[in-house]
């Protein structure tokens, strides 16, 4: 047997400028998660960065430069946020924030446009409506994925799509490289759940999950139960990122940017082209991250990671050098991920399985509330938090630090 | 979205020849004029020594099965027919590192294995409420 993660030739981390302690978030908010909710992502947006206004203490006049991705519909743009709280005023723009690897990457730009002077106070956010607009996407959120040509000429017409089906196979593949079980699967949906159980604003808060359960639920896409696969929710959160030093005469305590990291895949985008099937880049983002922040995996206290299924945990958790590659799988077992206790307390909130389908950005904002200390599911004097992102052929490390 | 979808658009440039040497019951894979790598997926340049001159070629149409899942829930109501299907990817015995998405046929889904040998299979690609049908590489145990 041939592991296809041997080497570390497969990919190269984006050289990244030293901006450690630059800047502090100041201000996080998050929409009302839901089911379908009739609302758009604009409106979703909107609530996020009224609440991320309100825990910052700032006005929407303070707010000069805004971040959000160009996809995923209507987002919350500089137009969007003049016309929701009736400004005018110039903002400083980048089209390379919202979620994913960008919840991460966005701490990076913002840092550097407040260093240059060309914002002070940084905006990002990002909002779906997508269990509003299921019914009209080709695939759900498989949608951006069904119109790329090569997946509609190559992967489609063999019914490799959507997302479960392809990380279903990635995750055969590493039971069989490397022993992954079922029920190391079904523990980090449970610690989700669990941690989903006790965060109000979670999706399926109230509805609980055993290991036994999850074993009992049926196989939609082997090895995958539903309980493997995200939701699919509306909401949105927003974060604000200020200069470090007037962090200090703000609102909250002061949770620094410590770190981060940017790793990219260099054999092609789309999955089946990935010579490390069963790894993800967070190989080459985490260690830049760790070393811009001068901390080690197991200084970490908490840890999000953007988890559209269970195999993500465990390939990521090994790919950022929380355990040896392969070993993932008897690292999340006997409640290693539980907030209270844990070895390594994981998405807290319940991530994208079980808190809500925002796509990371909701990541972050957990990690900050742990590090202020007023998370649901609260981690014993959490210092040093950390939100990993990942869309595929790219993965990010963000590292934060309460000072 | 194309009324014909998930069929394949078959005069999509990039993948042309692929659907063009199906239908002749081959299967062809662009490899650099230059250096010989083959390049999959189809690319503009090769990444072996960066040259951007293909020539399709014909493949044994023999490989491993690298990886695969059974599908029991269609994601897509136009495979509501076919679940539940067995999607994989095969590396080809020429270069393992072209891996092709097709479908396993003619065999339990109980008995695959990982790296378990196969071959091309050629038939009808087909979907319910669509008349056109398209002639799609699949994969099936290799006897041999």
């Amino acid at each position: 047997m041939t592991v296809s993660t041997a080497g570390r030739d497969w990919g190269v981390a984006s050289a990244c400028e030293n901006v450690s302690g630059e800047v502090a978030v100041v201000g996080v908010g998050e929409s009302d998660h839901s089911r379908a909710s009739g609302r758009t992502s604009g409106e979703i947006a909107a609530q996020a960065v009224e609440r991320a206004l309100e825990d910052a203490g700032l006005a929407p006049s303070d707010i000069d430069g805004i971040m959000y991705a160009p996809f995923a519909g209507d987002q919350f743009d500089e137009a969007a946020f003049h016309r929701h709280f009736g400004t005018s005023h110039d903002m400083w723009v980048s089209k390379r924030g919202g979620g994913m690897v960008w919840a991460a990457t966005a701490a990076h730009e913002a840092a550097l446009a407040i260093r240059d002077g060309r914002a002070r106070h940084v905006l990002n956010t990002f909002a779906v409506a997508w269990a509003t607009r299921r019914s009209e996407m080709v695939g759900g959120p498989g949608e951006s994925h069904a119109q790329e040509l090569f997946k509609q000429s190559l992967e489609v017409p063999f019914g490799w799509f959507p997302q479960p089906v392809y990380f279903a196979t990635i995750a055969k593949r590493h039971m069989y490289e490397f022993g992954t079980t079922q029920e190391q699967l079904g523990a980090v949906a449970v610690a989700c759940r669990r941690h989903a159980n006790l965060t109000p604003g979670a999706v399926m808060h109230g509805r609980a999950l055993t290991l036994d359960a999850y074993m009992h639920s049926p196989v939609i896409v082997d090895p995958f139960r539903k309980e493997d696969c995200c939701l699919i929710s509306d909401g949105g959160a927003a974060y604000i990122m200020s200069a470090s030093d007037r962090a200090q005469d703000l609102r909250q305590p002061v949770v620094e940017v410590a770190g981060i990291g940017l790793g990219n895949s260099a054999t092609g985008v789309h999955w089946a082209e990935q010579r490390a099937f069963t790894s993800t880049p967070q190989v080459f983002a985490a260690p830049g991250a760790f070393a811009m922040a001068g901390v080690e995996p197991a200084d970490v206290d908490v840890l999000t990671l953007y988890d559209p299924f269970t195999i993500h945990a465990i390939m990521q958790i090994e790919d950022m050098g929380f355990c040896v590659k392969g070993e993932g799988g008897d690292f999340v077992e006997g409640g290693a991920l539980d907030h209270d206790g844990g070895v390594l307390p994981y998405n807290t909130h319940g991530g994208l399985l079980s808190h809500a389908y925002v796509l990371g950005i909701a990541h972050v904002v957990e990690v900050v509330r742990q590090l202020r200390g007023e998370a649901a599911a609260q981690v014993p004097d959490a210092r040093v938090g950390v939100y990993g992102g990942y869309t595929g052929p790219q993965a990010s490390t963000l590292v934060l630090r309460r000072v | 979205m194309r009324p014909d979808f998930p069929l394949p658009d078959t005069d999509w440039e990039p993948t042309r020849e692929y659907w063009a040497a199906a239908a002749r019951g081959e299967l062809a894979v662009p490899r650099c004029d230059s250096c010989g790598a083959y390049a999959w997926y189809p690319r503009e340049t090769c990444e072996a020594c960066g040259q951007s001159s293909f020539t399709w070629t014909m493949m044994s149409g023999r490989g491993r099965l690298f990886a695969w899942t059974i599908v029991h829930h269609a994601f897509l109501p136009q495979f509501s027919d076919a679940v539940p299907y067995v999607p994989g990817l095969v590396a080809l015995d020429e270069d393992p590192a072209v891996r092709i998405v097709t479908r396993i046929v003619d065999c339990e889904p109980e008995r695959l294995t990982f790296d378990l040998p196969v071959r091309v299979v050629f038939r009808p690609l087909s979907f319910p409420g669509i008349d056109r049908t398209v002639t799609a590489p699949f994969f099936t145990p290799d006897a041999q």
